[in-house]
């Protein structure tokens, strides 16, 4: 829950300001499709909702608890717990393969999960990308880098699925097949929370927040 | 489920190791030639101390040298004999003083036995040479006063002398050519090996002073050198030894000796004097060679985590805190070092063996000097790769991913 969040940054002297004060309340199981040109805010809106950045003023609740004052340990554990991210271009590391890209979120966990590998691998293989196990990204299309990605966050079961830009770097063919995996992980239970300007993807929202600089201009029920 | 993290942590770590393999190699190559030349130096100081010592305490404590010419004459290789068999006499009436030996040396001498032929050091002695610098007979036995008195031309091979000329057979009772001069053959010395002053020990033909000084080299009347022991203080000894020759020679006050002495410890000294300078020289170059390859590291370091920002990104918002950031390189850096080390290490003790037989110096390996050489490694990859990891726990997750 976001209330009256402001966000500026300084380029030298000047400031800028990029969230002019939003209001927001994300429901458990929500589908938020967060829409605006570039340069609205949109993506540091994600950002601040995702723990990667502070806001500079306004309150934000994250699952209740206020975290202004949580240290950046304490962040860092937070997201890897309850948050995954999914970013327009993939960002898989190039050294490793497939299955160890999935695992990444594990290294840094204190979730008790059993098996990481075997969760991996079925995480991997209900994606389609059974063939895929052990391929390097640079080996993968855009589609599959991006189911990847999305298995890799999934692996720590997290509450809530942040995606910048999904689609933004695949056909509107793969884009259509990644949000409907999307689609069915909020089905699941998930809550998520997608941002792109891409008016095709619109449609797999359940609630559409149109952001116009700085300031949510529009809250529709999809 | 600690040990799942740990697993998949340490597989990811090798994959990043593997796929910079280019930039891993040349770290820790650095690094590796750093330790492995300061291996090799203390290696090779230890076992020039050691050899020192045993020279020491085989010539004994109580052991004095004295070599004709001065100081300066003899760094310059120049050989001018200046004792005399009265300064023997001399010295041998100093109180104390006992087991005076009496050595003519003739460098460069031929020798001949049938076709074969060899150049060698032609040693002129008492008979108390051979207990003096305690050599011991493979074959044969010593000359004995008698032979002196009566300039019998008899000698005993050194080891390196019988294998030229005689390979494996027994050469005592046969007879050699000593320059012009037919020479029976006694006996033969163990070999002891190594060398001293530039000539092998083993590479020597003994025979009776006065056989050589007038059968062999027409010197007849100087020595090269005087050999003898002390029951008084070796220093005191020392000075009465000077005060007799400068008289003996005339010398006046305020000029230079005319000869030379050494006591065991002088030679202790002298030994231990090289091998400190060489630790101080070498250690230095190969110390300033570790800093050297520690801040290119680090600039690799640098260049690697710019490289991996978007990596380090991810990894910050799938849950790794700046400290879990800043661990894994500095852990990264330490590795590559400690790699480079232990390939030093092991270097070191390769080439230890071919060090030896080519400069005849034993190079002696404890586990000070692996201690030293892990501990070094992991200092310079630990100071080289702490300003580079700090830098990459400072980077902020979202520039990381926008840039």
């Amino acid at each position: 829950m976001l209330k009256n969040v402001k966000k500026s940054y300084f380029i030298g002297e000047r400031e800028i300001s990029v969230l002019k004060g939003v209001d927001l309340e994300i429901e458990k199981g929500d589908f938020v499709i967060l829409m605006g040109v570039s340069g609205s805010g949109k993506t540091t809106l994600l950002n601040i909702i995702g723990l990667l950045d502070r806001k500079s003023e306004g309150e934000y609740l994250f699952m209740g608890l206020n975290v202004d004052d949580l240290s950046d340990e304490a962040l860092a554990k937070m997201r890897n717990r309850h948050i995954g991210f999914v970013f327009q271009q993939f960002f898989l590391l190039p050294y490793l393969n497939a299955l160890e890209n999935v695992l990444i979120p594990i290294i840094y966990s204190d979730k008790k999960i059993r098996n990481p590998r075997e969760r991996a691998k079925a995480l991997l293989e209900r994606f389609g990308l059974k063939d895929r196990i052990y391929s390097k990204p640079s080996q993968l299309s855009g589609g599959e880098q991006q189911r990847v990605a999305i298995a890799r966050a999934l692996i720590n079961d997290p509450d809530i699925i942040l995606a910048d830009e999904p689609t933004g770097a695949l056909d509107s063919k793969t884009g259509s097949e990644i949000m409907d995996l999307f689609r069915i992980l909020n089905e699941e239970g998930k809550t998520i929370v997608c941002v792109t300007h891409d008016p095709n993807v619109k449609s797999f929202g359940r609630r559409i927040l149109k952001i116009v600089d700085g300031v949510i201009s529009e809250d529709v029920e999809g | 489920m600690r040990t799942s993290r740990a697993k998949e942590f340490f597989v990811e770590f090798l994959k990043i190791l593997y796929y910079y393999k280019g930039r891993v190699l040349f770290s820790f190559s650095g690094v590796a030639l750093g330790i492995l030349s300061i291996c090799v130096i203390i290696t090779t100081i230890e076992g020039a101390n050691r050899k020192a010592k045993e020279i020491f305490e085989s010539l004994g404590p109580d052991s004095i040298m004295v070599f004709s010419g001065a100081e300066r004459q003899r760094q310059a290789r120049i050989r001018v004999n200046t004792l005399t068999h009265d300064d023997a006499e001399s010295i041998s009436k100093i109180s104390g003083v006992h087991d005076v030996v009496k050595i003519l040396a003739v460098r460069g001498f031929p020798v001949k036995y049938k076709e074969r032929k060899w150049q060698t050091v032609v040693v002129g002695c008492t008979p108390n040479y051979f207990h003096s610098f305690s050599w011991n007979f493979e074959l044969g036995g010593p000359f004995g006063d008698s032979q002196l008195d009566r300039q019998e031309s008899v000698c005993v091979l050194g080891a390196k002398v019988r294998k030229e000329l005689f390979s494996n057979d027994d050469p005592t009772g046969k007879w050699i050519l000593v320059g012009r001069l037919p020479v029976k053959v006694l006996g033969v010395l163990e070999e002891k090996g190594g060398s001293f002053g530039g000539s092998h020990v083993d590479d020597r033909i003994i025979m009776p002073l006065s056989t050589v000084m007038n059968r062999v080299s027409g010197e007849k009347k100087y020595l090269s050198m005087l050999r003898l022991k002390t029951t008084r203080d070796p220093e005191e000894t020392v000075e009465d030894i000077r005060r007799v020759l400068r008289r003996n020679h005339g010398i006046l006050e305020g000029a230079e000796d005319d000869f030379t002495i050494r006591s065991s410890k002088d030679i202790f000294n002298f030994v231990s004097v090289i091998s400190g300078s060489l630790l101080l020289f070498l250690g230095t170059a190969s110390i300033v060679a570790l800093i050297v390859s520690g801040f290119v590291l680090s600039n690799l370091f640098y260049l690697t985590i710019y490289e991996r920002r978007k990596d380090i990104g991810i990894r910050r918002a799938y849950g790794a805190s700046r400290r879990g950031i800043l661990i894994s390189f500095l852990l990264e850096s330490v590795v590559i070092t400690l790699i480079g080390g232990i390939v030093g290490v092991i270097l070191s003790y390769a080439l230890g063996s071919t060090f030896e037989r080519l400069f005849d110096m034993p190079m002696i390996f404890n586990y000070k000097v692996i201690l030293f050489a892990v501990l070094f490694s992991f200092f310079t990859g630990l100071l080289s790769g702490l300003k580079p990891a700090m830098r990459a726990s400072s980077i902020e997750p979202i520039e990381a991913i926008r840039g």
